[in-house]
């Protein structure tokens, strides 16, 4: 078995160009795989958090807002029972003109928006916590236009773009991450096949002495793995790095603090880093393999 | 051991056939030489035992293989049972002359204290005890051929192939190679060695097999070379 690993780096080392040019396109594209990997969490991340806190606002018109502090009219009594009995839902909860305006003070604190808004022109609403978050639509088309409602909004269309942009930033990710990853197949595919081309009079020899095809061609097996697990090694230290280094100032800046949730070392280490371990030696093996069954007959 | 029957052999580019149905048997233990003039066959004949080829038609049989009936991954226990030398050589280039002898019992999976026990012991037999470190390009022709033989002797193959062993060597040392191979041949392995080389046959006086053209021309108990022409 020592023969096999000997042979294995020995070939590593004499395609040293080459085998640097294999580990660093097989990081990069696993390093896109990862990239995306990450885009993904988060979004579902984000996802989970806005649903949380997201509604659909039922705005109540000025009559109602003005005087009904704890939904006792019957305007509101009847819209909120007749919300509570939908099966859409999963609760209701009433907020008053005051209480709308005191949460206003609280999230503007300080800037100067506050000092143009007056307690008159919020209106009181229903914040209709859905049971099903992407059916808010149904109460929009459902409440809009009753009498004593202003204009219902649902708050999830206004998240909907953040979405789609992580979207899109995914799925660009995911595209790069196979194309590199076909550069680095047929890089690995390429470079077994040199392998075995200048070692062919060598394991010509080896064949005459009776070795197996299968121990003849474990070593170049190897190297494609060693290739992948290495690459992969170095995707998710470059991963390590994008986070310390950009990504982490960019979310905790003015823009996107508390609009995207961060993303945690563990879910570079713990996470990232393993998948991208087993799929490099994965696709490596099975290029290596599919090299050899198709391309090296000795 | 050896039995070739109505062995023909056709390589797709060349019209006339490398072998035309010999026929021919080699008994255990028996040592013979294969002669006859350049492209006479002998060379493919060997390559037909070791399964380097298949014959176009007729039937080699190498112990109790049907050589050219056996699955590709039969092949390598065939050839572990065999050991074969030839005009160059063929030691691998990067590996000591040790370690060339050892491969050839780490790839029939021996036990390293075995390796360890057995591979001096066979350089011993070559005379090649003091030499077991160096590189194969640091030795002579004859030293090389002999790390050749040890590497084909070490795990006691059934029989053994020589093809022009002694082609690249003078006479004196080609002596000690045939004293070599005579002394392998009475540990009871079957020897065929191709050869060229009149002075050789003529004074070992051993079985001679000779080919021409593709076809068996001369089987002599205990014959040379040729008779004069
Ligand atoms: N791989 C091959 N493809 C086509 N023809 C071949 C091949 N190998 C050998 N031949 C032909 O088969 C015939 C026999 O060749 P072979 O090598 O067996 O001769 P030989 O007796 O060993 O000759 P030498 O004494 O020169 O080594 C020759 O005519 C040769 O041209
Ligand atoms: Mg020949």
């Amino acid at each position: 078995m020592m023969f096999v690993w000997r042979e294995a780096f020995a070939g590593l080392r004499r395609n040293l160009t080459m085998s640097i040019a294999m580990v660093i396109t097989t990081a990069i594209s696993l390093g896109l795989l990862g990239a995306g990997l990450l885009a993904v969490r988060t979004i579902d991340r984000t996802e989970d958090l806005y649903y949380s806190l997201i509604a659909v606002q039922v705005a109540l018109d000025e009559p109602t807002s003005a005087d009904d502090r704890d939904c006792s009219s019957p305007v509101c009594t009847g819209l909120r029972g007749e919300l509570e009995a939908s099966p859409l839902v999963a609760s209701v909860e009433y907020e008053s003109r005051d209480d709308a305006f005191a949460r206003f003070q609280r999230i503007y604190a300080g800037q100067s928006i506050l000092q143009l808004v007056r307690p008159q022109s919020l209106p009181a609403t229903l914040r209709v916590t859905m049971a099903d978050p992407l059916r808010g639509e149904e109460i929009v088309t459902q409440y809009t236009g009753r009498p004593g409602v202003r204009n219902v909004v649902d708050q999830r269309s206004t998240v909907a773009d953040l979405f789609s942009f992580l979207g899109s930033v995914r799925n660009a990710t995911f595209g790069l991450a196979v194309v590199q990853a076909l550069a680095a197949l047929l890089l690995i595919s390429n470079t077994i096949q040199l392998s075995a081309f200048t070692r062919r009079t060598e394991v010509g020899i080896m064949r005459l002495v009776g070795a197996t095809r299968w121990y003849t061609q474990v070593p170049f097996l190897i190297e494609a793995v060693v290739t992948g697990v290495v690459g992969a090694v170095l995707a998710t230290g470059g991963l390590v790095l994008g986070k310390v280094f950009f990504l982490d100032g960019l979310m905790s800046g003015r823009l996107l603090a508390n609009t995207i949730p961060p993303i945690g070392m563990s879910d570079v280490l713990g996470y990232v880093g393993p998948v991208l371990v087993v799929v490099g030696a994965v696709i490596a093996t099975a290029t290596g393999y599919v090299t050899l069954r198709l391309y090296v007959r000795t | 051991m050896i039995r070739l029957e109505n062995v023909s052999k056709v390589y797709p580019t060349s019209a006339r056939p490398a072998l035309d149905d010999v026929s021919v048997e080699v008994e255990r233990g028996e040592f013979a030489f294969l002669i006859g003039p350049s492209g006479s066959g002998k060379s493919t004949l060997l390559r037909l035992l070791i399964r380097e080829d298949v014959p176009s038609s007729g039937t080699v049989w190498v112990a109790n293989w049907n050589v050219g009936g056996l699955a590709g991954r039969r092949v390598p226990r065939l050839r572990q049972r065999m050991g074969c030398v030839f005009q160059d050589f063929r030691l691998l280039p990067n590996k000591t002359v040790a370690e060339n002898v050892a491969f050839a019992l780490e790839v029939i999976g021996k036990p390293r204290h075995t390796i360890r026990t057995v591979v001096p012991e066979v350089l011993d037999l070559v005379d090649l005890a003091g030499k077991a470190e160096r590189m194969p390009s640091e030795l002579s022709g004859g030293e090389a051929q002999r790390v050749a033989i040890a590497r084909a002797f070490v795990n006691r193959p059934l029989v053994l192939l020589a093809d022009e062993p002694t082609g690249n060597l003078d006479p004196e040392t080609s002596a000690g190679i045939m004293t070599l191979l005579e002394r392998i041949n009475r540990t009871g392995t079957t020897v065929l060695m191709a050869t060229h080389d009149r002075q050789i046959v003529d004074s070992m006086r051993r079985r001679v097999v000779e080919l021409s053209a593709g076809r068996l021309a001369r089987d002599d108990a205990r014959g040379v070379y040729g008779v004069a022409r």
